[in-house]
């Protein structure tokens, strides 16, 4: 049983997590349909961000959110005035292309700069420390406070959106980008913006992600398929869509301690054999193409 | 119009400009070219620097006549039988990768010339590499792959002097029966059924997935209950469902095989959910680097590992010491299973070339399949290098031994590996069980 | 025939054109008649592969206009179906090629009609699902190697072995390859005169109109996808061959799937020479940036941002790729 709840509170804590991380995206696709393929990359400079704050200044991990967050913002910003708005002009072939040369020169450029080896933060208040809630169920505090943080930057996000002019202008904009320039909404700023807050949001992720898992120039891909999924399930564009799509993400990745649950249950033997924890992702992935071909506007979008 | 054009000429003058350049082949005097393909980059990159500095050490003993080192290779400079040949050895870096490894093997192999080939620690590299060098008839001797499928292609152009892990996993069985029968210094014996369940979690490349198929034959062989078994990737920046299913698993005995950084996240993840197993091996590699215990600090204490060599050795072989203390002045660190494996790798090239007397193939292939060189040549505790010639392996050093040693608090407060099996040669008494988290 | 005259009807490109290429051509020809080092023989062979790769992908990609990115995982079925039969019944290449053109095809069905409801960007990720859900599987399938992969030994066969496609030298690997190659650019040629070729421009440029006029869209695109797969399952089976050794992380990783697409859009996607000038271009650049640059330590990585900068520059500024500043620039001559 134990085995049963343990898997559901990780599942729940890293859904958290992992909604926080597709927050970005589905805002920057809200509000001007363009898919990011380098969003994962900015989790990873986020992540490196985090750490190598903490290192150098000694100070906690948990307090280099707001430089994180700083960084992501910058960066979100540069690269869209720098080079996604040229891209909306082009095919959606190039937007792909593009985004995709952006992932590359994210990965290589912090290849070059930081090394290929795994990095990871070794001190801090939580780090390493756990709480034993009984019944077997051990929760990092590292993933409690992500968890904890994520559920703060949706509130942010949510009451930035829906109750701040900002947040009007930019929601205006992705459901009607014309109708908001009509209204004097200027779209290559609400554009600029949006990429801001996208990046912003990732990055803060990255800083929270980096207590508990470890950093190297190459994870970043991973993280961009499983937001992908997470958006298309809550549906592009939904920022509470993402965060409930997030917690079933989140469920499906521990579908191993499942599975491990109803071995040790029924002690079917040949359950031990079948190597389940290697699969945990194809189970995202698969759930991604059945949403799409089932339910393209996934739980709560909009979009098509 | 023109740009097509312009681009055309510009890719066909590259190529050509390229091509003409680069096959090389421009030779010197007598120098013996050995190309050594190893990760001096990507995960493993730690014990990449450690494998490249036991070879560079190696070198320089071959190269020039070094005082205060018992061995005929540092006695002599260059290769005497040749002339007092210099060995260069061209170092190119596979990053993990088995294509990228291949490529570099056939590289060195037609533009290099190299006169033989040196590496690569992933096991997975290896097998690619090796059947390169068997492809275009070029010698390779490897020192630090265990991986037991290697020696058992018939390959006539590959010669191993490490043991491997069917030796090595069988040495893990036997300690497991020691301790139940009590041989283990400073532990009772202990009852079986209480290290009976075991469960498994090794990197799925070749490596790994052989340790895992080596760990399933022997606990049927030896009567144990391997109660869960499961492959991951080394690159994974999680391993908490892993763990966790380990721990469903209720194993008294955890067994890992990982590289470097998947054996400090694997460790990591182990302390931070708590795991209460009795006993934690790690089959080598990543458990064995210096980074390790580096990062890790005091949750290391009471892993066990297996090992080719250790600092305590060097009470045992005085050349170990020797060259050691060379290896600690040149890079901070005491010789480790990787290093002091390549050290030994270029060492046999050194022995290979002295019998060959030459640098063409047939010639080194019979020195090598001829070779003897005795223990006390050698700073690894093994009793010889003797490949074999004949039978299901060939090419496989069968004086080869390993060791199990378990990381330690010393009285100084520094973390150091002591050795517990061999049962003979053990220096300190084992921790039992694994120091609860 | 009929098919073999269009095959070969070059006609309707400029005089130019078609001087290049025969240029190109008797280049290619007597290649390794020159004494290029293995490097720059292994890095022509990779170009040949991966126009080919790009031929594929561009009629569904370039023609057909829906963005790809999942055809590692043919090139996996390919590569496996070959290697599995050589080493398990060794059954030689020129059989099990088509065998592991049947899988791809038949795999590339199954997908393909829930695949093709969706478009653009959704479409795109989802062809990358389904090839990373393939190669999960792949990696945990122990028929096939799993993790491990599987090894055609180098010393199980007697090369040169025409049959098995198991060579010493790689100028025959070259060669054979060639030769695909030909046949590759005659079946585009065909294909972009075809029947579905001209269906597939229609629905392109604007899909309701195209079923307006009676095509049946869907059916299009899935046979077209077909076509695309049996050409990189074809490529496969020769990686098998060539490189002896294969396992999933690198036959069916993302990284191919994105390199074939990529190549074939910057080049020029939905053009008979794009694909092949993209290939040209991009693997030499890569192959020869990694050497000169990346092997210098502390220097890892830079060859691919550069080469990243590039695909940057040219997605921004010339999305249809090189081909698209070829007939840019021509179309200004002409004014």
């Amino acid at each position: 049983m134990d085995i049963l709840l343990s898997s559901i509170v990780a599942g729940l804590l890293l859904g958290m997590v992992l909604a926080i991380v597709a927050l970005g995206l589905t805002i920057i696709f809200g509000v001007m349909d363009i898919v990011n393929f380098a969003h994962g990359e900015f989790l990873m400079i986020g992540m490196y961000t985090g750490l190598l704050t903490a290192q150098a200044t000694g100070i906690d991990p948990l307090l280099t959110l707001p430089v994180a967050a700083a960084v992501g913002f910058v960066l979100g910003i540069i690269c869209y005035t720098g080079f996604i708005r040229f891209l909306l002009r082009g095919p959606m072939i190039a937007q792909l292309l593009g985004t995709f040369g952006l992932m590359l020169l994210l990965r290589n450029l912090a290849l070059l700069i930081f090394g290929s080896e795994d990095r990871a933060l070794h001190h801090g208040i939580l780090v390493g420390k756990s709480f034993d809630i009984g019944m077997g169920i051990i929760i990092p505090a590292t993933k409690l406070a992500a968890a904890g943080l994520s559920i703060a930057a949706f509130g942010g996000v949510w009451l930035l959106m829906n109750r701040t002019r900002i947040g009007q202008a930019l929601t205006a904009t992705s459901l009607n980008a014309q109708g908001a320039r009509y209204m004097g909404i200027p779209t290559q700023r609400m554009n600029a913006l949006a990429w801001g807050i996208g990046g912003g949001t990732v990055t803060i992720a990255g800083a929270l992600i980096v207590n508990f898992w470890s950093v190297n120039p190459f994870i970043g891909l991973l993280f961009t398929m499983i937001a992908f999924a997470i958006v298309a399930l809550g549906g592009f564009g939904s920022v509470p869509g993402a965060f409930f799509a997030g917690l079933v993400v989140g469920i499906i990745t521990e579908i191993p301690g499942f599975w491990d649950f109803l071995t040790y249950t029924f002690n079917w033997e040949w359950m031990a054999d079948v190597p389940m924890t290697s699969l945990k992702y194809m189970w995202v992935y698969l759930a991604y193409f059945l949403i799409m071909v089932l339910r393209p506007r996934g739980l709560f979008g909009w979009k098509q | 119009m023109k740009s097509l054009l312009k681009s055309g000429v510009l890719v066909l003058s590259l190529l050509l400009a390229i091509g003409l350049i680069l096959p090389s082949g421009a030779t010197a005097e007598k120098v013996i070219k050995i190309g050594a393909i190893y990760p001096l980059t990507g995960g493993a990159a730690a014990a990449g620097r450690e494998l490249r500095a036991g070879v560079e050490l190696a070198v320089e003993l071959a190269n020039s006549a070094v005082a205060n080192v018992d061995m005929s290779m540092a006695k002599n400079a260059g290769i005497t039988s040749m002339g007092g040949a210099k060995i260069e050895i061209i170092f190119k870096d596979h990053e993990g990768n088995p294509t990228l490894g291949a490529d570099l093997a056939k590289k060195l192999i037609l533009d290099d010339k190299v006169d033989g080939l040196l590496g690569c620690y992933h096991s997975s590299v290896t097998k690619t590499v090796s059947a390169v060098a068997e492809q275009y008839g070029v010698p390779m001797i490897n020192g630090s792959s265990t991986s037991p499928a290697l020696t058992t292609r018939g390959f006539k152009w590959f010669w191993r002097t490490t043991p491997h892990d069917v030796w090595f996993t069988r040495d893990l069985f036997e300690f497991m029966n020691g301790l139940t029968e009590g041989k283990v210094k400073g532990v009772a014996a202990v009852p079986k059924k209480d290290i009976m369940t075991l469960a498994a979690a090794c990197e799925k490349t070749e490596w790994g997935s052989f340790v895992s198929e080596v760990i399933e034959q022997f606990s049927k062989e030896y009567g144990y209950d391997l109660k869960k078994s499961m492959l991951y990737a080394k690159e994974a920046p999680d391993l908490s469902s892993e763990v966790r299913s380990l721990k469903a698993s209720r194993a008294d005995v955890m067994l890992f095989a990982s590289y470097t950084s998947d054996a400090i996240l694997m460790i990591k993840t182990l302390k931070a959910q708590k795991a209460q197993p009795k006993i934690v091996w790690g089959q080598d590699a990543g458990f064995e680097v210096p980074e390790f215990r580096a990062t890790l600090g005091d949750s290391v204490v009471g892993i066990l590992t297996r090992t080719v060599f250790l600092p305590q050795v060097v009470q045992v072989k005085k050349v170990a010491g020797q060259v050691n203390a060379l290896y600690k002045a040149k890079t901070g660190n005491d010789l480790t299973g990787a290093s002091a494996r390549s050290f030994t790798g270029l060492q046999t090239w050194v022995h290979v070339l002295e019998k060959a007397g030459s640098t063409e193939p047939a010639a080194i292939q019979k020195a090598a399949n001829d070779l003897n060189i005795p223990g006390n040549e050698l700073v690894v505790p093994w009793a010889g290098i003797k490949f074999s010639t004949t039978g299901d392996e060939i090419g496989q050093n069968t004086l080869g031994s390993g060791l199990i040693g378990q990381y330690q608090k010393a009285a100084d407060g520094q973390i150091v590996l002591e050795i517990v099996y061999p049962f003979d040669v053990a220096s300190a008494d084992m921790i039992y069980p694994f120091p609860k988290y | 025939m009929e098919t073999i005259k269009n095959a070969l009807d070059f006609s309707d490109f400029p005089r130019f054109d078609l001087i290049i290429a025969g240029l190109v051509f008797l280049f290619l020809l007597t290649f390794p008649v020159f004494p290029f080092s293995a490097f720059a023989m292994a890095t022509i062979i990779q170009f040949l592969m991966f126009s080919l790769y790009g031929m594929g992908w561009n009629t569904i990609g370039g023609y057909g206009g829906q963005v790809d990115l999942g055809k590692a995982q043919y090139v996996g079925i390919g590569a496996y179906t070959t290697a599995v039969m050589l080493i398990r019944w060794d059954i030689p290449f020129w059989v099990s090629m088509p065998v592991g053109v049947f899988f791809a095809v038949c795999w590339s069905f199954i997908i393909g009609y829930p695949l093709f409801r969706l478009k653009g960007h959704y479409f795109a990720i989802a062809t990358i699902a389904t090839s990373l859900v393939l190669k999960d599987l792949f990696e945990v399938w122990g028929f096939v190697g799993a993790a491990r992969g599987l090894e055609i030994s180098p010393i199980k066969y007697h090369p040169p072995d025409f049959l098995r496609l198991i060579f010493k030298e790689d100028a025959y690997y070259y060669y054979v390859l060639l030769g695909f190659f030909v046949l590759g650019i005659l079946y585009i040629n065909w294909f972009r005169k075809s029947r579905l070729g001209f269906q597939l421009r229609c629905i392109k440029d604007n899909e309701d109109v195209a079923r307006s006029l009676g095509i049946n869209v869907h059916l299009a695109k899935v046979k077209t996808y077909a076509i695309a797969t049996a050409f990189v399952s074809v490529v496969g089976s020769f990686h098998a061959c060539y490189i002896k050794v294969i396992e999933p992380e690198d036959t069916m990783s993302l990284n191919i799937s994105i390199l074939i697409a990529l190549m074939a859009m910057l080049g020029g996607a939905g053009s008979l020479w794009g694909p092949i000038i993209g290939a040209g271009i991009l693997i030499p650049l890569k192959s020869y940036l990694k050497e000169w640059l990346g092997a210098t330590a502390g220097l890892v990585g830079i060859d691919l941002v550069i080469y990243a900068m590039i695909i940057m520059a040219i997605s921004a500024f010339e999305p249809k790729g090189i081909w698209g500043i070829v007939q840019r620039v021509r179309r200004r001559k002409r004014k």
